[in-house]
C-alpha cells in the first residue's frame, strides 16, 4: 500500500522536503557563525551555497520514480491526448474493434441465454428428460407410455422425483372470440419437481388426478393478464375448453413457464386405452436426478427397466430403449450446432478486428518512432514505454468495447425481434450484465494481447539509431524487414480468417437459395392455409363422429367456395411443411418386395379431402383421386405416392394392390385397394427427401384435426379476412388458427436458415472489409516507409513498372498465403458443420475458386492504390525526404 | 571556488552516500560535511545533487528515512542503510574496484 499512502500524503511529503532542506540551511548558517561570520554574512553565504531552493525541491521530487498509479494516470492522460490528436487513427481503430466486439458480444449473449444458462427451475441441472427410442422409428425421440412412466417412477432409484406431462391444443370458448390455447396435462409431482409456486390460489395436487375431480385448471400468468384482464376474482370461475368446463384453481407465478408459452395446466388425462398401452408414447417424462447420482447410472437403470417392460408387454418389440439427458440439452439440441457456428463466425470477426488493431498500432508506432526514441533518451525505461503502449492500446480497446457494447445491445434487441418463432428460451435473451462484462473483458484482453507486439516493438528501439537524422537509411535494414514481416503476418492471418468467413457465408447462402428454390412438388403460390381446430377424435372408428364432422366440413367448404376469388378448397388432417407427420410402421402390404436395408419400413399417412391433388397441383401418375361420394360400407381405397410404389412393389403399376390401413370396429383388418399413384412431394420439410407415404380419405376417418387449403385466383393475403369472416358467419365458435399463405409458411419454415445465412453474410462482409482495410493499411504503410529505397531503386534505373510489380508482389504474396491457409481452415471447418448445408458440398470447388478469385482481385485493388503511389515516387524528392 | 566543481563520475555519488550512511543513521547536512571532510575538501557535494540523490536512493529502497532529534535538538531527517542498500553498496564496491583496476591498468600499460 506504499504507493497508495504516498499518493494521499503528497502534502505531508512536501512539508517534510521543505523541513529537510531548511534544516540543512540552518545548520550551514550555524556552522558559518561558529566559524566567526556575522549572522547576516553567514545567511548570505549559506543561501549562495544552496542555489535555488525551489529547483532542488523539484529535482528531489522528480528523482523519485512516480508511483504506479501516478504514472498510470500520466500514461492515461498522455494516451488520451495522443488519441485526440489523431482522430483518424482513433476512429479507425475504435470502429474496427467495435465491430468485432459488438458482433461477438451479441452472439455470446444469445448463446449464453439460450444454451449455457441454467433453466429457471429449482435444481434445474438435475432435471432430466427421459425419452423413448423404438425399433419402429429409430430416428425419432418419442415420449413415454403410461406403463413405462409407472415402472420408471417405481424402479429408477437414481431419480428422486418424476412426473409426466402431455401437451395439446384446446379451444377456449365463452371468453371473447374462440381461441386455441396451449394446454398441458400434468401428472402429480410436476409442479413440485420444477419448483413452481402459485401467484394465486393453488397449483395441482395428487387429489386432482381422481376421475370426477380432475376438471380443474391452473392458468399461466400471461393468460390471466391478457385473456382475463387480470381479474382478481378469477379463482373458482369456470373455463370451457373443447366444450368441457374446468374450474380455475389457481394462477401460476409470473416467472413459471413450462412448457414454453403454455397457457393452461390441467391434470393429465389417462384413458383406459392409454393406461395399459405400452406403445402409446404420448407423455414427456421429467425426472430429477438424486444428488450425487450420475446420468450414466440413471441410463443403466433405464436399460434394465426397458428390458423389464419388454418382458411384461410382449407386444412391444425388442429394441425399445430409454435415454435420459439434461432437460436443457433436450430443449436446445436442434439449434445448438447452428448457434455455435454463429459464435465461431463472430469470433473470427473479432480476431480479424483485433489483428487489424494490431497492424494499425504497428503503423502508428513507426510513425512515432522518433517520439518514442526521444522519450527513451530522456530516461523513460523500456518497461515504461511498453506500459505506455499498452495503456494506449487498452484505451482504444475500451473505447471500441464501449461502442461494441452498444452495437451488441442493439443486435440482441434486433435478434429478439427477428428470431424465428419457436426459438427456445427467446424470452430469456436480454441485454444484461453478462453482455456488459463480456464486452469489457473482451476489449481489455484484446487491448493487452494485440497491443503487446506493437508496444514491444516501439519500446525495444534503439534511441541512437532512431534519432539519427538525414542519413537516408535511418531505420536500419534489419528493422525494416522485421517490422514488415510482422505486418505481412497480420495480413496473412486476417485474409485467412476472412476467407473462412466468406466460404461459410457462401455455403450458407447457397443452402438458403437451394431451399427456397427447392420444388416441393406442389404449387405453393396463391395458396391460403389455416387450421380449423376441433375436438380430436378419441376413437377413430366412431362412424357417427366422422359423419358429423364430414357434414360440418362440407358446410364449411361450401361457405369458403362462395367467397369470390376462391378457386378451390381442400383439406388435410395436418398442415404442410410444418415438420410434422404421421408415421406407420409394420404396414401389411400385399405382394411387397423385400426391403433392401435392415431397417423396418415406415410410411407417412395423410388423411385428405377429395380434390386434394388437383387443388395442390400434384400430378396424378396412375388411377384417380378420391371422390365426394364416400361409401360408408366399403373402404374408399388408398392412394400411394411414387416413393411408396417403388419401395414396396418396385413399379408404378400398382393399381388394385392392397394394404391394411385400419381395423374395423371388431378389430379385424380392413384391406384397402390402391386406386391411384401420385407424384412425390416434400410436404413435411422442404429439405427432407420424399419418403414412402399413402393417403386415405378424410370422409372415412382421420384424427379430427383439419387443415384447410384454399387455392385462390386473386392475391391470397387479400382473401384471408373474407374467408375467415365467411366461416364465422356460419360457425361463430369455430377457431381459425395459423392463417397464412403457403409461400409465407415456406419462408417461415426456413427462418432459422435465413437468420443464419443473413448473420453469416453480415459477419463475412465485416470480416472481409476489415481484412481488406488491413491489407491496404499494411501495404500503404510499407510503401510509405520504403519511399527512400524506392527512390534509390528508381535512381539506379528501375522502371516504374518494376516498382509496381515489387509492391504488388509483396502484398499479393501475403494475401495468397492467407487464402491458402484460409482454404485449408474452411475445408476442415465446413466438413465439421456439413449438416448445416443443403444442396451444396462443404468442399464445393466452385465456391472455393470463386471466393479465392474474389479475394485476390479485391486485394489486388487494395494493393494497387499504394503501389501506384510508389510508382510515382520522384527519386529526387524521395532522396531528399526528411 | 565558485565555478570550480568537481564532477562526480556517473553513479559515484550514490556509492559514496551509501558508504557514508552505512556507518550509521545520518542526516543530509552531515552527509555532505562527512564527504567533504573525508575527501579532504576534494569533493564538495552541491545540495542540488545531494538531495535528489538521497530521494532517489530512498525511492529505490536502498535507504530508509525517519525523523529524529538532531544534535542541536531540532528534528532532522535521518537516513539509514537498508538491507537492500547494503547489497547494492557491495555490488557497487566490487564494480568500482574492477573499474579502478582496469583504469589503472590502462594508464600503466599505456605509459
Amino acid at each position: 500500500m506504499h504507493w497508495f499512502r504516498r499518493l494521499f500524503q503528497k502534502e505531508k511529503s512536501e512539508k517534510q522536503l521543505d523541513a529537510e532542506l531548511r534544516f540543512h540551511l540552518e545548520k550551514q548558517i550555524a556552522d558559518y557563525i561558529a566559524l566567526g561570520m556575522s549572522p547576516e554574512e553567514a545567511r548570505r553565504r549559506a543561501n549562495l551555497d544552496f542555489g535555488g531552493l525551489e529547483s532542488i525541491k523539484q529535482q528531489s521530487r522528480e528523482s523519485r520514480r512516480g508511483t504506479l498509479i501516478e504514472t498510470f494516470f500520466q500514461d492515461l492522460r498522455y494516451a488520451a491526448r495522443m488519441l485526440r490528436k489523431n482522430p483518424g487513427f482513433t476512429i479507425a481503430a475504435t470502429v474496427t474493434l467495435a465491430l468485432g466486439i459488438g458482433a461477438n458480444t451479441a452472439i455470446f449473449s444469445i448463446v449464453d441465454a439460450v444454451l449455457l444458462r441454467p433453466l429457471p427451475f429449482k435444481d434445474s441441472s438435475r432435471i432430466m428428460s427421459v425419452s423413448t427410442k423404438s425399433a419402429m422409428f429409430p430416428t425419432f425421440s418419442l415420449g413415454n407410455s403410461w406403463p413405462a412412466f409407472q415402472l420408471i417412477r417405481s424402479q429408477a432409484t437414481s431419480l428422486e422425483e418424476s412426473a409426466v406431462y402431455s401437451q395439446s391444443n384446446k379451444t377456449l370458448t365463452g371468453q371473447g372470440a374462440p381461441a386455441q390455447l396451449s394446454v398441458t396435462g400434468v401428472s402429480d409431482g410436476f409442479f413440485e419437481e420444477l419448483g413452481a409456486t402459485p401467484e394465486q390460489g393453488r397449483l395441482l395436487n395428487p387429489a386432482d388426478q381422481q376421475p370426477g375431480q380432475n376438471l380443474v385448471a391452473v392458468l399461466s400468468d400471461s393468460l390471466w393478464r391478457t385473456r382475463f384482464g387480470s381479474d382478481p376474482a378469477i379463482l373458482g370461475r369456470t373455463l370451457v375448453l373443447d366444450k368441457q368446463p374446468y374450474t380455475i384453481a389457481g394462477v401460476a407465478s409470473r416467472s413459471f413457464s413450462f412448457p414454453e408459452k403454455n397457457d393452461i395446466w390441467i391434470p393429465v388425462a389417462i384413458t383406459r386405452d392409454t393406461e395399459h398401452e405400452p406403445a402409446a408414447f404420448m407423455f414427456q417424462l421429467l425426472g430429477k436426478l438424486r444428488r450425487g447420482q450420475k446420468i450414466t447410472q440413471l441410463n443403466a437403470q433405464l436399460d434394465t427397466i426397458a428390458q423389464r417392460l419388454i418382458k411384461d408387454y410382449p407386444t412391444l418389440k425388442a429394441g425399445l430403449s430409454f435415454t435420459a439427458e439434461p432437460l436443457l440439452e433436450s430443449r436446445v439440441q436442434n439449434i445448438r450446432a447452428a448457434y455455435f457456428v454463429l459464435l465461431g463466425a463472430s469470433t473470427l470477426v473479432l480476431l480479424i478486428s483485433c489483428a487489424n488493431l494490431s497492424s494499425l498500432l504497428l503503423a502508428r508506432g513507426s510513425a512515432r518512432q522518433r517520439e518514442m526514441a526521444l522519450r527513451a533518451a530522456l530516461g523513460a525505461s523500456r518497461g515504461r514505454l511498453l506500459r505506455q503502449g499498452l495503456v494506449e492500446s487498452c484505451l482504444i480497446a475500451l473505447l471500441g468495447g464501449a461502442l461494441g457494447m452498444l452495437l451488441a445491445a442493439g443486435g440482441v434487441e434486433l435478434f429478439r425481434r427477428i428470431a424465428p418463432a419457436g426459438t427456445p428460451r427467446l424470452s430469456e435473451i436480454s441485454v444484461d450484465s453478462t453482455l456488459l462484462a463480456f464486452s469489457l473483458l473482451t476489449s481489455i484482453v484484446a487491448g493487452l494481447i494485440f497491443g503487446l507486439a506493437p508496444a514491444r516493438r516501439a519500446a525495444r528501439m534503439d534511441p541512437n539509431e532512431a534519432l539519427k537524422e538525414g542519413t537516408g537509411t535511418n531505420l536500419g535494414a534489419s528493422r525494416t524487414t522485421h517490422q514488415s514481416r510482422l505486418g505481412n503476418a497480420l495480413v496473412v492471418v486476417e485474409v485467412a480468417l476472412a476467407f473462412i468467413l466468406l466460404i461459410g457465408s457462401a455455403l450458407m447462402t447457397q443452402t438458403l437459395y437451394n431451399l427456397l428454390h427447392q420444388n416441393p412438388g406442389f404449387r405453393t403460390d396463391h395458396l391460403l392455409s389455416f387450421d380449423l381446430p376441433g375436438p380430436r377424435f378419441t376413437n377413430e372408428f366412431d362412424p357417427k363422429l366422422i359423419e358429423r364432422q364430414t357434414a360440418r366440413l362440407k358446410e364449411i367448404f361450401s361457405q369458403v367456395r362462395a367467397v369470390p376469388g376462391v378457386a378451390g378448397v381442400t383439406a388435410s388432417d395436418y398442415g404442410l411443411l410444418t415438420g410434422m407427420m404421421m408415421m406407420e410402421s409394420n404396414l401389411q402390404v400385399e405382394g411387397e418386395i423385400p426391403a433392401k436395408g435392415s431397417d423396418e419400413r415406415t410410411a407417412k399417412i395423410r388423411y385428405i379431402y377429395p380434390s386434394y391433388f388437383q387443388t395442390l397441383g400434384i400430378p396424378l401418375l396412375r388411377g384417380r383421386e378420391f371422390d365426394d361420394h364416400a361409401n360408408k360400407d366399403a373402404p374408399a381405397g388408398v392412394i400411394v405416392n411414387e416413393a411408396m410404389a417403388r419401395e414396396y412393389w418396385g413399379t408404378l403399376d400398382v393399381l388394385g394392390k392392397r394394404l391394411i390401413s385400419s381395423q374395423d370396429e371388431k378389430g379385424y383388418p380392413i384391406w384397402n385397394e390402391v386406386i391411384g399413384v401420385i407424384a412425390d412431394t416434400r410436404d413435411v420439410r422442404i429439405a427432407t427427401k420424399p419418403s414412402p407415404g399413402y393417403y386415405l380419405s378424410m370422409l372415412q376417418g382421420g384424427t379430427g384435426s383439419i387443415h384447410l387449403l384454399v387455392r385462390t385466383s386473386a392475391d391470397p393475403d387479400a382473401l384471408a379476412t373474407s374467408v375467415t369472416r365467411q366461416i364465422w358467419s356460419e360457425f361463430p365458435d369455430q377457431p381459425v388458427t395459423h392463417l397464412t399463405t403457403m409461400s409465407r409458411a415456406i419462408s417461415e419454415s426456413l427462418g432459422n436458415q435465413r437468420l443464419r445465412s443473413v448473420l453469416l453474410g453480415v459477419f463475412a462482409a465485416i470480416g472481409f472489409a476489415l481484412a481488406l482495410l488491413g491489407v491496404y493499411g499494411v501495404i500503404s504503410y510499407s510503401v510509405a516507409r520504403r519511399v527512400q529505397e524506392i527512390g534509390i531503386r528508381m535512381a539506379l534505373g528501375a522502371a516504374p513498372r518494376d516498382v509496381l510489380r515489387m509492391v504488388l508482389q509483396q502484398g499479393l504474396w501475403s494475401v495468397a498465403l492467407g487464402v491458402v491457409i484460409g482454404a485449408a481452415g474452411a475445408l476442415a471447418l465446413a466438413r465439421v458443420i456439413a449438416s448445416q448445408f443443403y444442396g451444396v458440398k462443404p468442399a464445393d470447388p466452385a465456391t472455393f475458386l470463386a471466393a479465392s478469385a474474389a479475394v485476390l482481385a479485391i486485394a489486388c485493388a487494395a494493393c494497387w492504390i499504394p503501389a501506384r503511389r510508389a510508382m510515382r515516387v520522384d527519386p529526387i524528392v524521395a532522396l531528399r525526404y526528411e | 571556488m565558485a565555478e570550480e566543481k568537481t564532477e562526480f563520475l556517473k553513479g559515484t555519488l550514490d556509492m559514496l552516500i551509501l558508504k557514508i550512511v552505512a556507518l550509521g543513521p545520518i542526516h543530509g547536512y552531515a552527509i555532505s560535511q562527512r564527504i567533504q571532510q573525508i575527501s579532504k575538501d576534494f569533493f564538495q557535494v552541491p545540495q542540488g545533487s545531494l538531495y535528489p540523490a538521497l530521494h532517489r536512493l530512498e525511492d529505490r529502497g536502498w535507504l530508509s528515512a525517519d525523523w529524529r532529534e538532531s544534535e542541536t535538538g531540532r528534528d532532522a531527517k535521518f537516513y539509514t542503510l537498508t538491507r537492500k542498500g547494503r547489497r547494492q553498496l557491495e555490488t557497487e564496491l566490487v564494480y568500482w574496484e574492477r573499474l579502478s583496476d582496469a583504469v589503472a591498468l590502462i594508464l600503466r600499460t599505456a605509459e
